[in-house]
């Protein structure tokens, strides 16, 4: 074996000790490296790790149930599904979403703006993109979910509100917090996505039924699974709110208004509780937590239906003859006319070259105060309000029945309506020439006409006054509200909360309530059709109104508003119902019979016995003819 | 087959031996929480099935024991054997590789393995020795001519002898072989000596040319590269991998969080941490002492294979150690550097400790060698 594998090896200490010398340093730099990691850097590293491993979810808290005055529930919570996408375990959400969007069959645009969208939000939180799926859809999307990364279907409690359109008005709605909102401070515990409520009860009583939301440490793997539970900081439920509303009354309310445009408005007098607060057209409170459909949304904002508008609070309404009952109480306080003094009424009154009809072209002849009301008789309360004068009627229909302010009822929503004097029509008109008031001008005003506007709930409130003694009281929707936890954050008090009491002599009272009566119990009431059967002995009193309007735009004249404003019984009041049918026609043909349904309903009177048989059946009666003006 | 000395057992380097055990030990302790899957079956290679919370260091115990037979034979085989069959050792290598090339199985979007119908073969592997082996021959065959340190002429052959194979290696593509490959190769050349003038010439022409080829490479190309060196630029692929194994080292702290506790490797954060990142879980779980101990275990074994190289009988012996040792001591580098970040991410295992059975056979089969070069040091020396 003569190869070079006999050379034996040199002395290669020397090199052996360079190598062993460049292991070392080697050593030493990874040893260094892993000092600054660990040692100086551990405590970064550290709390890197426990982000990686943990991570925050807020639990939405459930919000309040709501229930009538007899603790029937009226919206609860139920499980709903909505999807979701954690951005960071999706290693392309656009296109998770899109595959999504195939999968659901929808247009994906909408879907990825949403994922656009940041917010407040953080990577790993769940962002929402479909609310409220269908079981459907859920199994759909979870056969598919490992063709979708960071899609997550979530149990989440949703509205439910028992009785649909029921009281649609009343409880308002939630909807998701607008951009808007949450650039507002009043909105800087809320995050995008969150439901807010946004109109109605669910708005105004927010803070006591929204809760406080939880939170909840969970352990991810790199996934995003969850593998277990960390700490939990539970969320508060929201506190239960208990309405004045009852939903049997509130039942009646609404079956009478389907398919017409209006309002019916019932409340104790007693405690100024709300009975019933029934607008129409209705819109469906759940709706707002889906997504609206273009077609859907185009109706909901309808102009002509006013969908959302709630008539009894935010329309105002010229009153008609309603208003007589506040413009004869001033009369007979002013002392401008007794109540046996008689006025004659050819049909029309006089005033300058003008002649000022009334809704009898025929006449009501001679009429006294108890007549005047009875057949509501335009030309005696021309003469009256002359006699008043504009600032004189003001002052009891502002001063005292509160008409031209809100009623409190609730915070924000309400219409103030207006009643004219002198001062408001210098304010008013900015034209020098416009702003002073005409005597002619009182006249329309006495009939609750002109410039005259009320709202249904104000109407409602002065009625009350007339029939309790005087006392202007607020309106109020809320009985009690308990904290989730059972205690009793805010109870209505047995008492009304009374704004003010009006200044009359009693006997006016029982002048006015005594005429009221007889528009329902005497044949030749207007408000006739309200009366239930006499033995029932539940005798009503009530006024007619029927409010001629003229539409803004072209001044042609449209169908009349009809007014009805009631109260029973009439020997002892309870509650006062005011109906206003938009376009309805004659108050005391269309609207006195939806309020003698409520008062039926309230009473427990058989629906199916009609109320004046006998009228009926006599021929020959003229139909009354709306009041023309101008 | 082979006459077995008793003289031979004199000087077998039981230090070598123990470090060895040892070190491997410790990886089946790391492996068993880095695999830990609880009511897990674990099929041994289709013989039998157990129930086992950790597939990975069951396996990799089975493993080590044929790698113990592995290193027993390669510590039988008369280092002669290893001089006269050297060349074609690498021949036969390179006809795998090209094998692979051609008809090689894709595993993860590189073409590393032969499918041999009842295992896949990884040419790669035996690559690693045969050229440590020609290497060896071909500089103990001829050593510097003024006997101190190579010109650079002399260096034309041996370059071209490395080149081959990294070649091949890198369009697979696996660039951790094939930059380990280089390193063990210049490591022999550089042990043998290189005249001063020589290196000087060598990295500059390599940085004079390194400025045209990068601007010839595509963009994806140069992505790549950059990615190697700064994996932070790829936050989603390379660099994800790295960033959560400096979580995981880091947050060991000293003392680490406990073992089967780190949470970067039982939420599987850390990506591969069976295989090339089974540090980071050593560092997560033990903590800087654990890593320390463990890297000193490294230094205590590489320190005993080169003292071997140092008392070996003859060059090439000599040289065959010291590649194995570079080689053993590159993979340590290479992959706590790239575990800590300090190295670009590439996939090169741990040596004794990730699991993986064809890096750890030769691996086994190499310190046989190194034994069998240790307990014939001084045959003929002392008879």
């Amino acid at each position: 074996m003569a190869n070079s594998y006999e050379r034996s090896a040199p002395n290669n200490t020397f090199r052996i000790w360079v190598a062993f010398g460049f292991v070392l340093l080697c050593i030493s730099i990874l040893i260094l490296r892993l000092w600054y990691l660990q040692i100086v850097r551990g405590e970064f590293f550290r709390d890197r790790s426990e982000n990686n491993r943990l991570r925050m979810i807020y639990i939405p808290p459930t919000r309040g149930i709501i229930y009538d005055r007899n603790g029937e529930v009226l919206v609860r919570n139920r499980p709903s599904f909505n999807v979701d996408l954690v951005i960071e375990d999706s290693p392309n959400p656009q296109q998770t979403v899109a595959d999504l969007a195939l999968i659901v069959g929808e247009d994906p645009g909408p879907l990825q703006e949403r994922v656009l969208k940041d917010g407040k939000r953080r990577r790993f939180e769940p962002k929402l993109l479909m609310r409220d799926v269908s079981r459907d859809l859920v199994a759909k999307i979870s056969a598919q979910r490992y063709r979708l990364p960071g899609i997550a279907i979530n149990v989440v409690s949703t509205r439910e509100y028992l009785y649909g359109e029921m009281s649609a008005h009343v409880l308002g709605y939630i909807r998701e917090v607008s951009s808007e909102q949450l650039k507002s401070p009043a909105y800087s515990n809320y995050l995008m996505g969150d439901l807010v409520g946004q109109y109605g009860v669910e708005a105004n009583l927010e803070r006591y039924l929204r809760g406080e939301r939880g939170s909840q440490a969970v352990i991810v793997n790199a996934l995003g699974n969850r593998i277990g539970e960390a700490y939990l900081n539970p969320e508060k439920p929201g506190s239960n709110v208990m309405l004045t509303i009852d939903r049997k009354i509130q039942a009646v309310a609404d079956q009478a208004l389907t398919g017409l445009k209006g309002g019916v408005v019932v409340m104790d007098v007693r405690s100024g509780d709300i009975l019933a607060l029934a607008s129409a057209p209705r819109y469906h409170p759940a709706i707002f937590t889906t997504e609206i459909s273009k077609e859907a949304w185009s109706e909901l904002i309808d102009p002509k239906a006013n969908r959302l508008s709630n008539r009894i609070l935010q329309g105002a309404f010229p009153p008609g003859s309603v208003f007589k009952i506040f413009v004869a109480a001033a009369a007979l306080s002013e002392g401008v006319i007794t109540p046996s003094e008689k006025i004659r009424c050819p049909g029309y009154l006089k005033f300058g070259k003008r002649a000022f009809r009334c809704h009898k072209h025929s006449g009501h002849g001679s009429v006294n105060l108890f007549e005047a009301i009875v057949q509501s008789c335009d030309v005696y309360f021309y003469t009256v309000g002359q006699r008043l004068g504009v600032d004189r009627i003001y002052r009891y229909a502002h001063d005292m029945f509160g008409f031209g302010e809100p009623t409190g009822i609730t915070q924000g929503e309400e219409s103030s309506g207006i009643i004219p004097s002198t001062a408001w029509k210098a304010s008013y008109f900015k034209n020098p020439a416009d702003k002073r008031w005409f005597p002619g001008e009182t006249l329309p005003v006495a009939i609750g006409q002109g410039a005259v506007s009320t709202t249904p709930v104000q109407i409602a409130r002065a009625l009350a006054a007339v029939v309790n003694g005087g006392k202007i009281i607020r309106p109020r929707l809320v009985k009690k509200i308990v904290a989730g936890d059972g205690r009793m954050l805010e109870e209505a008090s047995a008492e009304p909360e009374v704004v003010r009491t009006v200044d009359l002599e009693p006997a006016i009272l029982e002048q006015l309530k005594a005429a009221m009566v007889g528009v329902v119990e005497d044949r030749r009431g207007t408000g006739h059709k309200a009366a239930l059967p006499k033995e029932f002995h539940i005798m009503i009193g009530g006024k007619t109104g029927t409010a001629q309007v003229a539409s803004r735009e072209s001044g042609i004249k449209d169908e009349d508003h009809a007014w009805f404003a009631a109260y029973a019984p009439a020997d002892k009041p309870q509650i006062v119902v005011a109906v206003i049918l938009e376009n309805g026609g004659h108050g005391g043909v269309a609207a006195a019979p939806v309020a003698r349904k409520i008062f039926a309903a309230y009473f427990g009177v058989p629906e199916e016995i009609p109320a004046v048989p006998k009228i009926r059946k006599r021929a020959g009666r003229p139909a009354p003819s709306p009041a023309a003006i101008n | 087959m082979i006459a077995f000395d008793r003289r031979l057992l004199s000087h077998f380097d039981w230090t070598l031996f123990y470090l060895v055990l040892l070190i491997s030990l410790c990886g089946l302790v790391v492996l068993y929480s880095a695999g830990y899957h609880p009511d897990s079956e674990v099929n041994l290679f289709g013989v039998a099935s157990f129930e086992f919370a950790s597939a990975a260091c069951l396996k990799q115990a089975v493993y080590i024991i044929v790698g113990l037979v592995l290193m027993a034979i390669g510590m039988s085989i008369p280092t002669q054997l290893f001089y006269h069959y050297a060349f074609i050792l690498y021949a036969l290598s390179m006809l795998l590789l090209f094998g692979v090339a051609g008809f090689g199985v894709v595993v993860n979007g590189s073409r590393r393995w032969l499918d041999l119908g009842v295992a896949n073969l990884q040419p790669a592997e035996f690559m690693k020795l045969g050229l440590i082996l020609t290497m060896a021959r071909r500089l103990s065959q001829s050593p510097p001519r003024d006997g101190k340190a190579y010109r650079l002429v002399e260096l034309i052959v041996p370059t071209i002898v490395i080149a081959l194979p990294m070649g091949l290696i890198m369009q697979q593509p696996d660039l951790g072989t094939a930059l380990s490959l280089g390193t063990v190769g210049i490591a022999q050349i550089l042990f043998m000596g290189v005249r001063p003038k020589a290196l000087l010439t060598i990295v500059v022409t390599l940085l004079v040319l390194a400025y045209p080829a990068w601007h010839t490479l595509h963009e994806y190309q140069q992505r790549r590269i950059i990615v190697l060196v700064n994996p932070e630029s790829d936050p989603q692929g390379s660099g994800y991998h790295i960033t959560q194994s400096k979580i995981a080292v880091g947050s060991g702290e000293l003392f680490g969080k406990g073992y089967g506790q780190g949470t970067q490797t039982q939420l599987e954060f850390l990506p591969e941490h069976t295989t090339d990142f089974v540090f980071s879980v050593l560092a997560e779980e033990w903590g800087f002492v654990g890593s320390v101990s463990v890297i000193a275990l490294f230094l205590a074994l590489v320190s005993v294979m080169l003292r071997i190289a140092n008392r070996s009988r003859d060059l090439f012996s000599c040289l065959v150690v010291f590649g194995i040792t570079a080689q053993f001591f590159a993979n340590i580098v290479i992959n706590i550097g790239m575990v800590v970040g300090l190295m670009p991410v590439v996939g090169i295992p741990l040596p004794l400790i990730s699991y993986g059975g064809s890096a750890l056979l030769s691996l086994m089969f190499g310190l046989g060698i190194v034994q069998g070069v240790s307990m014939r040091r001084s045959m003929f020396r002392s008879g």
